[in-house]
């Protein structure tokens, strides 16, 4: 590739941000980075939480280090502009950036003034900027909202205003810094699609930062992983994705067919290479016949069958039937709750919630989700009906009282955090149910010690990496020691080696008896670690049963917009050549599979 | 109340399409033709007026009642308190040492028709003018860009830090904060945890707005900014502006001769 053709070229970057405590030093984040993308290719980020992906996309319109300060190393040049010698809002027509929280992104209160704001700055004619408005909330499909206000949108909404805003002043480059992990399934189906229009209508180089391996997969010509602060690799996403242990090493997921691939490969020494559905689908259905697999797709994997199978894999509890645990912990009966007189929130939910057990509740955003959890531990009161927790009715009793039995993890970590110390931050909760002296300061180390934060006890904790303060939110909760925990969404934004190591403490938390409640849009995550799912659809229950039978009849959730993990896809698709149609995880596809062929 | 930090309500009717200066001008020689008078009866003729205006303006009943509800305890205590405080002329019964005069309460309504009608003046302005337009007519008249843009996004951030308020109060309280207990300074002491977990949340969401204002491409050098919608005056807003300044003309005229500025009679 030629420096004097490429869009990007970005030579020997290094970044450090300025110190964020007045003891610190200058904090590392790029540590030497080189990269040429050519003008039209859509080119994918990887890589673990903190890492610099963000930074890295500051860096491609000026922002790093023009408004960060820091000290900056390398030259990063777009278009033929070097980032040093031209300010932001010059590059601002160069290079465009949507950001991951649509909220802060607007200034504007309607949609039209939004989009209109970066050409008006640009000082482009009202005539024209009258065309690039039609043009680009056309290319999002918002070309009805214009007179709307973009803060009563949807998330998936949001995120296509946002950019419209950006398309609108016609930049050269286009920036998604993970424009989908806030959205819900809607919301990342409605803004994936439009990335798909974008790369078949228009010619823009695309640089997409995300963490969603299928989609990365689909989209990309070439997939940029990295770690502590450099690219490690830089190919297509075939190759990238055949590495599936240089990755999980790295912290970072691949598509569950790539991950399939390399589980044969390992076990059955074959020689696969899945990256996208079709791959395997067409690899998989070849090597099986369709006339033999009929003798024994009849006896179509039973309950017991399945069960034996998946004794012995790593998500072993998942499928012990509801009715053999304890009695209820939670009970609702007949449930509505109304926050104005023409929003209901709950339409008559009524469910127990069993003494141990895993439960996902899922759902689009406003499907009531959050509302029922918060009944939970009493933040919500019923406005019709009864919420009995561990006996008692929520009516009557405080939240503060309730937080002993029913743990709360709000979805964004800094809504709690406040303290000046990591210890002090665990100590609050248990503190405020009257712990103290050595039976507290007991309870806090061994909350440090469970989620590995012994290291960042004094330090605080606002100055800490997301994912971190991501822990430390559930660890102030865990030194609670509740019977109940409701976690909602908890692995947003998290890294696949942090969702990992977060879904296992929490796994652990189940195991130890505590009953949890997972509000999550990730199905991935509900197939692999809940026992049952709970799917709301406007303040209704749509069903609720154990994870496998909710999968199994998958297409009750269709017009959820909820979609099924990938493997689970890939086994339905190939019951005619005797898969089970209610596999939830990689290892369950790959026992079946070779237990099938086998015969 | 949803609308009570963008109270604008979009109608076809005719105050929308007055140009937002036409209507900063009205809103001031509304005001101060209410201050020169003090006629009952000329206060209660301006508030109907007014009301009229609004009505045929096309805001619904409901924005009404909103104002009417929030004047409601103004309209009651000012009369009180103006009877109590301020006896004058004869006296229509005694009470203790409280002398209830005819003149004083006739002073007192009319303190509070002014005070509704100026509070529906500024509602008219800001029921048919939405923000883009407010700012862009301050920008106009001369305040610069930045300041206006500040003023929109401060508008707007209103009801995001209250919904931070309120989702930051529940997950403290979820960790058994109690904000019930104690003494009044007890009480401020508890809602610490809130307000430093706002403050860090707050400032978070002020770098994450620098960084998309500065991605607009706010503030290039040497561009002028271009609008998608500018505002033009129309030969209704020349007519429409002609007519205020001839209103402002005769209410000072009138003011100056002394013609309804006393409380009952036609002039003082």
């Amino acid at each position: 590739m030629s420096g004097e053709l490429a869009e990007i070229s970005i030579r020997d970057l290094h970044y450090s941000y300025p110190p964020l405590t007045a003891q610190g030093g200058p904090v590392s984040v790029l540590r030497g980075i080189d990269l040429e993308v050519e003008r039209g290719e859509f080119v994918s980020i990887m890589g673990p939480t903190g890492v610099g992906k963000t930074t890295l996309c500051l860096a491609l319109n000026g922002i790093v280090p023009q408004s960060m300060g820091g000290i900056f190393g390398g030259d990063v040049i777009v278009g033929g502009l070097n980032t040093k010698e031209h300010p932001v809002s010059k590059l601002a027509s160069k290079v465009g950036i949507v950001f991951q929280d649509p909220e802060s992104q607007f200034f504007n209160m309607t949609v039209e003034n939004e989009v209109a704001f970066g050409p008006e700055s640009l000082g482009i004619a009202p005539a024209e900027i009258r065309e690039r408005l039609a043009w680009a909330l056309d290319v999002v499909g918002m070309s009805d909202f214009r007179d709307r206000s973009p803060f009563h949108l949807s998330g998936g909404q949001k995120q296509r205003v946002a950019i419209a805003s950006i398309l609108a002043m016609k930049p050269d480059i286009l920036v998604l810094d993970e424009p989908t992990s806030g959205l819900d399934p809607i919301g990342k189906f409605e803004v994936f699609r439009v990335v798909q229009e974008l790369k078949r209508r228009e010619q823009i180089t695309i640089i997409m930062v995300e963490q969603e391996a299928e989609k990365i997969a689909e989209f990309s010509d070439r997939v940029v992983v990295m770690h502590e602060g450099k690219i490690v690799m830089v190919d297509g996403p075939s190759v990238i994705f055949s590495q599936v242990d240089l990755m999980h090493e790295i912290g970072l997921g691949v598509t569950q067919v790539s991950d399939l691939a390399a589980r044969f490969n390992a076990r059955s020494g074959t020689n696969y290479t899945f990256t996208l559905f079709e791959d395997a689908y067409d690899t998989l259905s070849q090597n099986t016949d369709r006339r033999t697999a009929t003798d024994f797709s009849h006896p179509a994997i039973d309950g017991a069958t399945c069960e034996r199978k998946s004794a012995s894999l790593e998500s072993s509890n998942l499928q012990s039937p509801i009715s053999n645990l304890p009695p209820p912990v939670i009970q609702v009966r007949d449930l509505w709750y109304q926050y104005t007189d023409d929003i209901v929130a709950l339409r008559g939910v009524s469910l127990d919630v069993k003494d141990g057990d895993f439960v996902a509740v899922i759902g689009q955003n406003g499907s009531g989700k959050t509302t029922l959890v918060k009944h939970f531990n009493g933040l919500h009161k019923p406005t019709k009906g009864q919420v009995i927790v561990d006996g008692r009715d929520v009516s009557d009793l405080p939240v503060g009282e309730l937080a002993r039995t029913v743990g709360y993890v709000f979805q964004n970590p800094d809504y709690q955090i406040f303290c000046a110390t990591t210890r002090e931050e665990i100590a609050f909760g248990p503190r405020n149910l009257g712990l103290e002296g050595d039976e507290l300061e007991e309870r806090v180390e061994e909350a440090l010690a469970y989620f590995g934060l012994t290291e960042y006890a004094d330090s605080p904790p606002a100055v800490l990496g997301f994912g971190t303060r991501r822990k430390i939110s559930v660890a102030a909760v865990y030194s609670m020691r509740p019977r109940v925990f409701v976690l909602d969404e908890p692995t947003t934004g998290l890294d696949w080696k942090s969702t990992m190591d977060l879904m296992r403490v929490i796994r652990a938390m189940n195991e130890m008896g505590h009953t949890i409640i997972l509000v999550t849009h990730d199905m991935k995550l509900v197939c692999e670690f809940a026992r049952s799912s709970l799917v709301l659809r406007d303040g209704q229950v749509l069903t609720y049963d154990d994870t496998r039978t909710v999968f199994k009849h998958s297409e009750i959730l269709k017009d959820t917009q909820i979609e099924p993990p990938q493997i689970t896809k890939l086994a339905k698709r190939m019951v005619p050549f005797g898969m089970s149609d209610d596999v939830l995880t990689v290892d369950e596809f790959h026992t079946v599979y070779v237990g099938r062929r086998r015969g | 109340m949803s609308f009570m930090f963008d109270l604008y309500v979009e109608r076809p009717g005719w105050a929308h399409r007055v140009d937002p200066r036409v209507k900063i001008l009205f809103v001031l020689v509304g005001v101060i033709s209410m201050i020169l008078f003090s006629n009952l009866f000329f206060m209660l003729a301006a508030l109907i007026t007014i009301q009229l205006l609004i009505g045929s303006a096309g805001v619904p009943r409901d924005r009404f009642a909103w104002v009417w509800k929030t004047m409601l305890s103004i309209n009651f205590l000012i009369p009180l308190l103006w009877t109590i405080f301020y006896p004058e002329g004869d006296i229509l019964f005694q009470f203790w040492i409280l002398k209830f005069t005819p003149l004083a309460l006739v002073r007192g309504l009319g303190v509070v028709a002014r005070l509704d009608s100026i509070a529906f003046i500024c509602f008219l302005w800001l029921f048919t003018t939405d923000q883009t337009s407010i700012v862009r007519s301050l920008v106009k008249i001369g305040m610069p860009f930045e300041w206006g843009l500040v003023l929109a996004i401060s508008l707007r951030y209103v009801p995001t830090f209250y919904g931070l308020y309120v989702v930051v109060s529940e997950a403290q309280q979820a960790r058994a904060l109690d904000l019930t207990k104690g003494n009044f300074f007890q009480k401020l002491k508890s809602y610490m945890p809130i307000l430093v977990a706002m403050i860090i949340s707050a400032l978070r969401t002020a770098d994450k707005l620098a960084r998309a204002l500065e991605s607009r491409a706010l503030g290039v050098e040497g561009v002028e900014r271009t609008y998608l919608h500018d505002i033009r005056f129309s030969r209704q807003d020349y007519v429409f502006s002609a007519v205020l300044l001839f209103i402002f003309c005769v209410a000072i005229v009138l003011h100056v001769l002394g013609v309804f500025t006393h409380p009952l009679y036609l002039i003082s």
